[in-house]
Formats: structure tokens, C-alpha cells, sequence
């Protein structure tokens, strides 16, 4: 079942047109990888479906129905069922993990602070920082920090989960346990868009890859179409025939 | 001519900032917990600064007027020049230019930090207000501690006075104080508050209007900073005289 739609996306800053006619579709329970040279507007892409950015013509649908033109007041519901899980983390850097990932709780839910602390508690030992609970941001590595911001993405039990490249900048250890989480979410049913550079995390958590080029969708397809393209483009991005094509 | 539009629209951007404000503070949800934090980081925060401020105005100003008065046998004014001196005009506007480089810049610097490392963003992405969330509390406690800042800043300046009278002009408590009291009256305390609130007011939109458009990383967050101290003072000194004509003409 389709969940999210996006229809001829234009976007421009200014004179620079990052967008000229995104469409994609995702399905219930699916977590697509989004792939691109930099600067193609991946994130861009992310910030438009939850109204951070507007876009300039299109459409976006969540359940058929219409949300690129939702004003601000209006978007807070939207942004309950599709959260975002920002490429620095964003933690707030004045509250420590329990209240960071408390934060949307304590704002749209009327749990006690018995069962929220309870809730905390299980989303911090999937994300294997059970002593990290009264902890500074400041005081994380860069891999926790983003293993944080993942926990506050999902604890409100959204639909869909916005990763803006949650493995960029991390070591392979890190790197791997981002992914297992990524995977357990997946697991528990949330459907995702994954922004990555990074190839084999992707080949592992995604059902489908898509490639931005130009600001359009250049390649729609499943992993095992990705691994087995033969354009050169495509091959760049880490297919199984990379190195046999050239780009012109 | 370009100067002109852009302060225009500047200006015009202000406007709709403060119009989205008071729509929220009329709005709920509303942080209660948030305003009391903000009440005591804002007002009690300023506690020590603002009654040496006002105290050291106070002993000055009676020490000048004393011995300026003594040459034409006016010392025995100087209880009242002093009190109404600090209450309708010194206090408030030394308050609020302390408060404006205080708390303004404070306020400027932390929001434009949240700003550029996308700590607003997330505020909106998990679906709440940052004018609600950060925005609403500041200026509400702003506006609320003012007023009572300056009144403090008055009376630890009259005491100030009090003090100088005693032991450079040998006047006695009890002559000091009366002359305070049947000198100041209601309209000089309502016309300071109101001040106050005015330039809190003043003071709390422009940090934060300021703090949501930083820009440049650090850079940008000390330009805001600097930015929110000058205009905020350069808006309170200017609005000062016209709030003083409303108030004289109004209720005097």
C-alpha cells in the first residue's frame, strides 16, 4: 500500500534549480535509499516532505492526502507520523539523552513521567545506551549522538522515518550498529527514505534504490537491479559492475 | 534608496514576528514551567547587578545635587529631585540598557546557536512551535521582570540617596523619607513599569527575532548578538522621549 507520494517536485534557491520534476512513491513497511552526488538535493527532498522546506510546484501526498501546501500549524500533526532524523543528530544541547528523547512525548502525549522514563528505558537498550540515559549531548561520541536522534525520530511510533545519512562521518563499527537499529526499526514496521553516500548500508537496509541526477529520478529499482545495471551511472554508485563502465 | 526598502522591510518582518508571538501567547499550549525558568534566569539573574546599578545611581546623583544645590541653599531638595529623577527616568532606562545587553544578547546568542545547528529545525520536525516553545516565554518573562527590576533599581537608589544625605548633608531619615514620599507619585511608578514593559517588549522580540534569522555559524551568532544590543538600545533611548511626553501629557 502506497503511503507517501511525490509528484514533479520543482525546487530552486534562487537561480539554482536543485529540483525539475522529483517523483517517487513509497510503500507500507519498504525503506527506499535515496542516493546522489552531492548537492543533487537529497536532503532538500527530506526538509520538503515534512514542510521544512517549501517546494515550488508538485505535489506531496501522505494517504492521498495533500501536504506540500499544509501551512505551518498544520504540518505539527504531519511531522507526528513522519518523523526526521537529522544528519548531525540536532540534539538539544541543553537537555540531556533522557530529556532529548523524552521531548516529544512530554510534548504530545499524556503519559506520566513514570511511563515515559519506562519508554525511554526500552528505546535506549534497542539503541544499546542503557547508561547513557542522564548524559550530555556533548558529552556523546558522534555515532551516539546520531543513535539519540534516531531513538527521539521514533519514539512517537511514526509511520515513516526521514534518515538523513545517519552513517555519514562514523566508523564501521558504528556504522554497523546504526544499521542494526535501522533494520529493527524496519523490523517493527516503519517505513523509511534513507539519504546515504554510503552503498553497502544501503544495499543492506533498503528494498529499493533510487538515484537523484539532475534534479530528477535517474534510477528507480530494486537492490538486485541496482546490483546488476549495466549504466554507467549506476555503476558509479557501487553496482556489482562498477569499475566496468566509464562515465563519458 | 535600497538602505530605505531594506530597513522597511526589516522592519515589516519585525511586525509580523511579534503579530505570530502575541497569536501564541493567546494560543494554547502554554509552558508555565518554561516562564518560570525564564523569570528566574531574566529576573533573578539580574537581581545583583541592577540594585548595585541602582544603588551607586542613587549615591551619585545625591552627592552632585547636594553639593550643586548647597551654592543656592537647595539641599533640602535633593530627597525628592533624586526619587523622581530615578523613577521616571534613570532607573528605567539604565535597567533596560543593562537588561537589553544582558539578556538580549544572552537570549540572541542561544537561540541563534540552536539556529545554526538545526536545534530549531528539530523543534518544528517533532512537530511543536519554536515561537511557542522558546520564543513566548522569553518575551512574557521579559516583559514581566522588567517593570520590577527597574522599581527595585529605584528604590535601592533612593535608599542610595538616603544614605549620602545622612552622612554629607546631615539630613535625617525620617525628613529624607517624608520628602521622598510626598514628592512621587502613583503616575511616576505606573509611568515607569510601563516603560519597562514597553522596552522589555522591545528588548525580547528583537533577540529573538534575531536569533531565528542567524546565519554563518559563529560567526553569524556574535554579529546577533551585537546587533540586538545596538538597536535595542538605540529603540529604547528614542522611544523613551515619546513614551515620557505620552505619560507626562496622560497622566500628570
Amino acid at each position: 500500500m502506497e503511503i507517501l507520494r511525490i509528484n514533479n517536485v520543482h525546487k530552486a534557491f534562487g537561480e539554482k534549480k536543485v529540483h525539475t520534476g522529483v517523483s517517487l512513491s513509497l510503500n507500507a513497511g519498504e525503506t527506499i535509499g535515496l542516493l546522489g552526488n552531492s548537492g543533487t538535493g537529497k536532503s532538500v527532498l527530506l526538509r520538503s516532505i515534512i514542510g521544512l522546506e517549501q517546494i515550488d510546484e508538485g505535489e506531496i501526498y501522505y494517504h492521498d492526502k495533500r501536504i506540500d501546501n499544509l501551512d505551518e500549524e498544520e504540518f505539527y500533526e504531519i511531522r507526528r507520523k513522519i518523523s526526521y532524523s537529522f544528519q548531525n543528530a540536532a540534539l538539544f544541547d541543553s537537555l540531556n539523552v533522557f530529556e532529548n528523547i523524552a521531548y516529544p512525548l512530554f510534548e504530545h502525549t499524556k503519559l506520566t513521567e513514570e511511563e515515559i522514563h519506562h519508554k525511554v528505558d526500552d528505546i535506549l537498550k534497542v539503541i544499546n545506551m542503557p547508561h547513557a540515559k542522564y548524559l550530555m549531548p556533548s558529552d556523546l561520541s558522534g555515532g551516539m549522538q546520531k543513535r539519540v536522534g534516531l531513538a527521539r525520530a521514533i519514539i512517537l511510533d511514526p509511520e515513516i522515518i526521514l534518515y538523513d545519512e545517519p552513517t555519514a562521518g562514523l566508523d564501521p563499527v558504528n556504522t554497523d550498529i546504526v544499521i542494526k537499529i535501522m533494520n529493527e526499526f524496519k523490523r517493527r514496521g516503519f517505513s523509511g527514505i534513507f539519504v546515504t553516500h554510503d552503498i553497502p548500508s544501503a544495499k543492506r537496509v533498503c528494498d529499493r534504490i533510487l538515484i537523484l541526477r539532475d534534479g530528477k529520478i535517474y534510477f528507480n529499482g530494486s537492490v538486485e537491479e541496482f546490483n546488476h545495471s549495466t549504466d554507467p551511472f549506476v555503476n558509479t554508485f557501487g553496482s556489482d559492475h562498477r569499475g566496468q563502465h566509464a562515465i563519458p | 534608496m535600497s538602505a530605505i526598502k531594506d530597513t522597511l522591510i526589516l522592519i515589516g518582518d519585525i511586525l509580523i514576528f511579534t503579530k505570530d508571538v502575541f497569536a501564541r501567547i493567546l494560543n494554547s499550549p502554554f509552558y508555565p514551567g518554561r516562564l518560570f525558568d525564564q523569570i528566574l534566569q531574566i529576573g533573578y539573574g539580574s537581581l545583583s547587578i541592577t540594585i548595585v546599578i541602582g544603588f551607586v545611581t542613587g549615591l551619585v546623583m545625591t552627592l552632585q545635587f547636594g553639593y550643586g544645590l548647597a551654592k543656592f541653599g537647595g539641599t533640602l531638595y535633593v530627597p525628592a529631585i533624586v526619587s523622581v529623577s530615578l523613577l521616571r527616568e534613570l532607573a528605567p532606562i539604565f535597567t533596560s540598557l543593562l537588561i537589553a545587553g544582558r539578556v538580549g544578547s544572552g537570549i540572541s546568542a542561544e537561540i541563534g546557536a540552536m539556529n545554526v545547528t538545526g536545534q530549531i529545525d528539530a523543534i518544528r520536525a517533532l512537530g511543536t512551535s519554536p515561537i511557542r516553545v522558546l520564543v513566548v516565554p522569553r518575551v512574557l518573562a521579559t516583559i514581566l521582570t522588567l517593570p520590577l527590576l527597574a522599581t527595585l533599581a529605584s528604590f535601592t537608589g533612593i535608599v542610595g540617596g538616603l544614605l549620602i544625605s545622612y552622612l554629607e548633608f546631615g539630613m535625617t531619615a525620617g525628613f529624607y523619607i517624608n520628602k521622598v514620599l510626598s514628592t512621587i507619585v502613583f503616575a511616576d511608578i505606573f509611568g515607569s513599569m510601563f516603560k519597562c514593559a514597553f522596552f522589555g517588549l522591545i528588548i525580547s522580540i528583537l533577540a529573538c527575532y534575531r536569533g531565528f534569522h542567524t546565519k554563518e555559524g559563529t560567526r553569524g551568532v556574535g554579529n546577533a548578538t551585537t546587533w540586538v544590543v545596538v538597536h535595542s538600545s538605540i529603540i529604547i533611548l528614542i522611544s523613551d522621549f515619546f513614551l515620557s511626553k505620552v505619560i507626562l501629557v496622560g497622566f500628570y
